[in-house]
């Protein structure tokens, strides 16, 4: 009987050696804040963490771990004196935003091209996990804003807008908790919305053909560069010009002709037709 | 004459052989075992708003089990030349960490049992993805050689990738009691 209790102490004590107690810490900490393990025994102490590893000689009783040393948000673990003790710290209010605005560059008055994704972060760059209003704003100067709210999953909000129907600089932001980070959009003018042409005779009888200034559907300058393409069709044949758009118009020059069918057309738009000379 | 040139060769060839031994004994446990990536299975039956494509989903198993390989290397080495596929805080932590456990002459094992994630959100344009990516682990806290804790254990986690070059890089990885 007594061997049988020598080998049950011996069995309890090796138990214990091996597995070790758990230490009394809170389940919960917020980032950056200390904690205090209470009735800890004495000896080395031991904190492993997302972004720290700390070793140092305790005198047991009540031990208190620096906020400093807590600042990530994730799982810890804390061993003295071989007992040991798991704990989470948490994310502290949200303070910064991530924000990735796509495309940098956009057709005005097209729909549900932009879109921005914004990651919630504490001061400590945690993951904010509780839902949080995220305020998302695209502006031209000039122009009245887009405005949308979303609110964030997992730390994550996003939305999708339609680009506005001004060209120029858009100021894309997306604000939380006081936070806000600025992204530029451009918005450039869509393809010519409607196309118009005039006809003149030029020096040595030449053919000239200028179009109205050229604008998308809500108005804007089409960009200079852009390829208007006049062509002619007469009795020797069809002569095509590419011509760029300088300062809102277009401008070319065809060879003389008595009687010609000109057109012109820029993308996917065409314009109007005139049919020079006969009774001209 | 011929007895003795035997022996003195013998001896020679003991002596090269203990060298191998002695050699191979000396070279790290990683140079014999090639650690394969960990293993990672994604769900992204749940991805929103934009639905992951399946070449997408093999890289990212590809890339974060490897990023997760990588991890085990450097906070058991505690070599931050051997974090592979962490970028921004995700990398800065793991730096910090490696960093702390060598100025205190600390160490950790993972044995790492495999990934089972699930994609909680890819973004529109396709540059960002978050997963909720269930873990499990052997772990040991060590001091030098002694261990210090050791356990078995389900961790979870909420991973930010982002696509790089030519891989996905893991930006954000927290632990979290649960999803």
């Amino acid at each position: 009987m007594k061997r049988i209790s020598v080998i049950a102490s011996l069995a309890l004590v090796f138990a214990g050696s091996a597995f070790g107690a758990d230490l009394s810490v809170p389940e919960k900490v917020t980032a950056g804040q200390s904690l205090t393990i209470n009735g800890a025994p004495s000896g080395t102490l031991y904190l492993f963490g997302p972004n720290t590893a700390m070793k140092k000689k305790v005198d047991g009783g009540s031990v208190e771990i620096e906020g400093a040393n807590l600042k990530a948000a994730g799982r810890y673990t804390v061993t003295i004196g071989g007992d040991s003790a798991t704990f989470f710290v948490v994310y502290d209010k949200a303070a910064n935003i991530a924000f990735l605005a796509r495309p940098s560059r956009v057709p005005a008055a097209a729909p549900g091209v932009v879109s921005g994704t914004a990651f919630v972060f504490d001061q400590f760059n945690n993951l904010v996990l509780q839902p949080t209003q995220v305020k998302f704003n695209l502006a031209v100067e000039g122009a009245p804003p887009v405005t949308r709210e979303a609110t964030s999953k997992d730390g994550v909000a996003y939305v999708k807008l339609d680009s506005g129907r001004r060209s120029g600089s858009a100021q894309f932001v997306a604000s939380a908790e006081g936070a806000s980070v600025k992204r530029v959009v451009q918005q450039v003018a869509s393809d010519p919305c409607s196309l118009r042409m005039k006809a003149s005779r030029g020096a040595n009888g030449n053919i000239v053909v200028e179009t109205d200034p050229v604008r998308d559907c809500a108005g804007n300058s089409v960009p200079d560069g852009t390829i208007v393409t006049f062509t002619s069709v007469d009795s020797k044949g069809r002569s095509t010009i590419d011509a760029r758009i300088k300062k809102d118009v277009a401008k070319a020059e065809f060879p003389p002709s008595d009687s010609a069918q000109l057109t012109v057309a820029a993308g996917v738009v065409m314009g109007n037709e005139i049919h020079w000379g006969g009774g001209r | 004459m011929k007895s003795a040139k035997k022996v003195g060769l013998r001896y020679i060839l003991i002596a090269l052989g203990l060298l191998v031994v002695v050699g191979v004994a000396s070279l790290p446990l990683h140079v014999f075992a090639a650690v394969p990536a960990a293993a990672v299975k994604i769900d992204a039956s749940g991805a929103a708003p934009r639905q992951v494509e399946d070449s997408t989903v093999q890289a990212i198993e590809r890339d974060y089990g490897a990023a997760w390989k990588s991890l085990g290397q450097a906070v058991d080495e505690n070599r931050p030349d051997l974090l592979n596929g962490f970028v921004g805080s995700a990398r800065e932590q793991a730096t910090q960490l490696i960093a702390s456990q060598k100025t205190n002459g600390l160490h950790q094992r993972y044995v790492d049992h495999g990934h089972k994630a699930q994609v909680a959100f890819y973004s529109i344009d396709g540059s960002s993805i978050l997963m909720h990516d269930t873990a499990q682990f052997e772990i040991q806290q060590m001091d030098g050689s002694n261990v210090v804790h050791s356990e078995q254990v389900t961790l979870h986690y909420l991973a930010l990738l982002t696509p790089a070059e030519n891989s996905w890089k893991v930006r954000v990885l927290q632990t979290v009691p649960n999803f």
